[in-house]
């Protein structure tokens, strides 16, 4: 051992390699660790389709339902909510949902109701400002926060408002519409929520 | 690039004058005598598996359930439904009996060549009471899955405790929280566990280095490289006979490192309950407070200790001898630097009476380790047929290794006190045998 | 040097290996059940006749239907229509059709879930206790076992195998007389070779089910320690270098 010649290349060469390899091991050892936070199997479980029934919300009334822990509206629309939706336009931040809020509906709901029949509107309710659950401001007067309120969600943390679809008014901190989810009709009074339509994946 | 490196550096060095000369007098400076063999691998990895226990064990943690109707299910939760937690389980699982295997590697090495003499007394003290909190620690971490031995175990082994006399009813109460092992138990093994025991042990894992650095490594040939030639290729004034620590040990460790993960590995990926010395079967079943497993033991690495107490039997109505020679089997090693007045460190050089009580000493606390797994039941019969008494058999075999193991430091006492001792010549300088 | 790695490696593999088999002698000598978990048609098979004929009674509520389809190559489908028999959703755990008071009531005792069965008794004994069924007079339920005797459960899968008895051995004065062998009063649907591998099969399947992550560990194990052994062969090559200067 005593004679051997030093060679600074080899080392230097062997330094960088077992570095390298050795980083490499790191690295793949890290991996379980930061996959261990993704949802686990029972929150998975816990996230699949959730089915309701659609029969004993009336006209007006809003159902909240859970899917993957997140609060989800369903809301059979009465006609003069559905007939104030065209009159909100104008105040809107993005009333056709195709600029800013393009992402925030599956394409099936791109629509001026932003819904896939007319009156029921399925929407997570979550503000897209800081995350709270709005309120339900159904009826359509006079509201401290609004005289001239056509119905809609108000929210209570930092006062964004939305209307009977879920679209931003201007002038709030929110700045998009809220989210629909996947949804899909199993027959005319079930629907069920986290599936697409057929063919429309 | 270069140069921000070095302006970070020197923004820090500005700030923190001590910090790269503490570095250096524990890295780059620090000479460690250029002998070390296999046995000097342990140190560096005991490190490594308390890294290693303290990461995974965050992460078991994080969907860990204390409770005594919850704890069980989420170690199921963690083994199926958690994304990789199996792999992390059985890290920390592998892990706990590995640390064993490397500490008592290690002690083993402390006593072979004298590293408890002075002048590092205070090494040994501070392993020493390494090794007690880690025994805390892996007991309660074995009772936190909540199978019927970690149920039966905690019970068993606290009542340890109510064997003292007067006081020992109420203290196990107490340190229950309650007349069984129960919720309470478990929520306070588990914030003892996870906090309370790893600070304690990181602290002294702490002071054990730094009072290994004031003084010096020990090496095979216990000489003291302080004390031989000054001058080596680094330094003038530093021991001949030393190298620095960084880079030389550092990449010699490394390849002990790589070695020890992929054993580790191999047990992790392909067995992980080792035929269930790591992780016992009987444990796959809930704890059940109306129904003991067949057989009641600890895990393997408590097993020497836990033989003691079945060996000594009770007297005077009391069952507190064999808790005494348990806890005194383990206050005798903390003994070791006072018991041992020899004048040389290294077995290599001890008289002949030393090597055959040190040989007589490590049989003995094998010996006692198979019979506290009950090996012997199936060993026995093999060897010296099927119808003999096996609790006889045991009772004799386990005394006379309990036995050997307090003769040994009594041995050591009069061997070096009245100075029995016949020893080879210590050489000069350290021989190197590569 | 290297010699001694090598022979260290030797010695600490030689060890485990020695400790596992030495493990696995202890209790009383079973024949091995020969289960093989890469063996994923023994698998599939395994999970029907749990589903046939076990789920009735015995839970598995650490183990979801998805799980076994992913780990055993079988569709949503398949589980759901073939092996799935509730209304259990396809992400939910395999729980018994019997609610657990009426077993208590019918058996004395609930049927235990069978999650970690193999975890706890090994292979060996499930494949043993599953042979070992023959009809005993003195029993309630009209079964008895040798591997646990007296044990509550009656046997489902008679119509498989036929219903054994047992032949005692010549009884020595003073002793309990002792099973020398079961045989076969009634042949079932299977011949004694067929019923053998279907509960090979069921065994298969139930240690699966005590550790799913089997099938990933021996998956990933293999790459894991040659990795680990690559990057040790050139820490060694480091440690030589660097040590050329120690003289």
């Amino acid at each position: 051992m005593a004679n051997e010649v030093v060679d600074p290349g080899r080392r230097r060469f062997l330094t960088a390699t077992t570095a390298v390899v050795g980083g490499v091991g790191v690295v793949a050892a890290v991996v379980p660790f930061i996959k261990s936070w993704e949802p686990s199997a029972r929150a998975k479980a816990a996230g699949a389709p959730v089915t309701q029934s659609l029969k004993k919300i009336e006209p007006g009334q809003q159902l909240i339902v859970a899917w993957r822990s997140l609060p989800v509206f369903i809301v059979n629309r009465s006609p003069s909510q559905l007939a104030a939706l065209p009159k909100q336009d104008p105040r809107l931040v993005d009333p056709g949902s195709n600029g800013t809020s393009s992402d925030q509906q599956p394409k099936y709901a791109q629509n001026a109701t932003r819904s896939i029949k007319p009156e029921w509107l399925v929407m997570v309710g979550i503000c897209t400002h800081l995350g709270c659950v709005p309120d339900y401001v159904g009826e359509m007067k006079a509201e401290p926060f609004d005289p001239n309120w056509q119905g809609g969600y108000y929210c209570p943390c930092h006062h964004s408002r939305y209307d009977m679809a879920g679209r931003v008014y201007q002038g709030v901190p929110a700045p998009k519409n809220m989210v629909i989810p996947p949804y899909h009709f199993i027959d005319d009074t079930t629907v069920q929520i986290g599936v697409d339509p057929q063919g429309a994946a | 690039m270069a140069n921000v490196f070095s302006s970070i550096g020197e923004w820090v060095s500005d700030r923190a004058p001590n910090l790269a000369p503490t570095y250096r007098k524990h890295m780059t400076e620090y000479y460690a005598p250029k002998n070390f063999n296999l046995w000097y691998y342990f140190g560096s990895l005991a490190l490594l598996v308390l890294v290693n226990q303290i990461v995974t064990g965050i992460f078991l943690t994080m969907n860990y359930d204390p409770s005594a109707a919850g704890a069980f299910d989420s170690v199921q939760y963690i083994m199926r439904d958690v994304e990789w937690g199996w792999l992390i389980r059985y890290m920390h699982t592998t892990g706990a009996s590995l640390f064993f295997v490397v500490i008592y590697l290690h002690m083993f090495r402390g006593i072979m060549y004298g590293s408890y003499k002075k002048p590092r007394e205070l090494v040994w003290l501070l392993g020493m009471l390494i090794f007690l909190v880690l025994m805390a620690e892996a007991f309660m971490g074995y009772v936190l899955p909540w199978g019927n031995m970690s149920f039966w175990g905690a019970k068993v082994i606290v009542s340890l405790f109510g064997t003292i006399p007067v006081i020992g009813g109420t203290l196990v109460e107490w340190i229950m929280g309650d007349f069984l092992p129960a919720d309470a138990t478990l929520n306070r093994f588990f914030a003892l566990h996870v906090i309370a025991l790893p600070l304690v042990l990181l602290l002294l894992v702490v002071l054990h280095l730094a009072a290994l650095h004031e003084v010096g490594s020990n090496n095979p040939d216990g000489v003291e490289i302080k004390k031989g030639p000054k001058g080596n290729r680094w330094d003038a004034l530093k021991p001949a006979d030393g190298i620095p620590f960084h880079p030389y040990y550092t990449v010699k460790d490394l390849v002990g490192v790589g070695l020890f993960l992929a054993i580790a590995a191999f047990i992790i990926f392909f067995q992980p309950t080792l035929g269930g010395w790591f992780l016992e079967h009987d444990n796959s079943i809930a704890a059940n407070n109306l129904v003991t497993p067949t057989q009641i033991k600890p895990v393997w690495y408590f097993t020497a200790f836990y033989a003691i107490v079945r060996m000594i039997p009770s007297a005077l109505g009391t069952a507190v001898w064999g808790v005494l020679g348990m806890f005194g089997s383990i206050a005798l090693l903390f003994l070791l630097p006072w018991i041992d007045a020899g004048k040389v460190k290294s077995v290599r050089y001890r008289g002949t009476g030393y090597k055959v009580a040190l040989t007589m000493f490590v049989l003995a606390f094998l010996g006692l380790v198979m019979i506290g797994t009950d090996y012997t039941d199936v060993l026995f019969p093999k060897l010296f047929g099927s119808d003999i008494d096996i609790t006889a058999w045991d009772n004799a075999f386990g005394r006379v290794m309990t036995l050997i193991y307090f003769g040994f430091f009594v041995f050591l006492w009069l061997y070096t006190h009245l100075g029995w001792e016949k020893t080879k010549p210590v050489p000069e300088r350290v021989t190197t045998h590569d | 040097m290297i010699k001694r790695y090598i022979s260290t490696i030797a010695l600490a593999l030689g060890l485990l290996l020695g400790t596992t088999a030495v493990m696995a002698d202890e209790g009383p000598e079973l024949p091995s059940a020969g289960t093989n978990l890469r063996d994923q048609a023994s698998l599939q098979r395994g999970a029907h006749l749990f589903f046939n004929y076990c789920v009735g009674c015995h839970s598995l509520k650490y183990v979801r239907y998805e799980r076994i389809a992913d780990d055993l190559g079988l569709s949503e489908q398949d589980v759901m229509q073939n092996l799935n028999f509730t209304d259990a959703k396809f992400g939910d755990t395999v729980i018994s059709h019997m609610p657990p008071d009426d077993a208590q009531k019918f058996f004395g005792k609930a049927p235990p879930d069978l999650s970690l069965e193999v975890s706890a008794k090994g292979p060996d004994w499930v494949f043993a206790y599953l042979n070992g069924f023959y009809l005993d007079p003195k029993s309630p339920i009209g079964w008895n076992n040798t591997i646990l005797p007296n044990a509550a459960m009656p046997f489902p899968l008679w119509e498989l195998q036929g219903q054994q008895i047992a032949v005692m051995k010549p009884a020595k004065s003073g002793e309990d007389p002792q099973i020398d062998k079961l045989t076969l009063l009634h042949p079932g649907r299977l011949t004694p070779e067929q019923y053998q591998q279907a509960t090979r099969d069921l065994t298969n399947f139930l240690e699966y089910v005590s550790e799913p992550a089997a099938l990933q560990r021996r998956h990933y194990g293999i790459w894991v320690v040659l990795f680990l052994l690559a990057f040790t062969f050139l820490a060694y090559l480091l440690k030589k270098e660097y040590w050329k200067d120690v003289h």
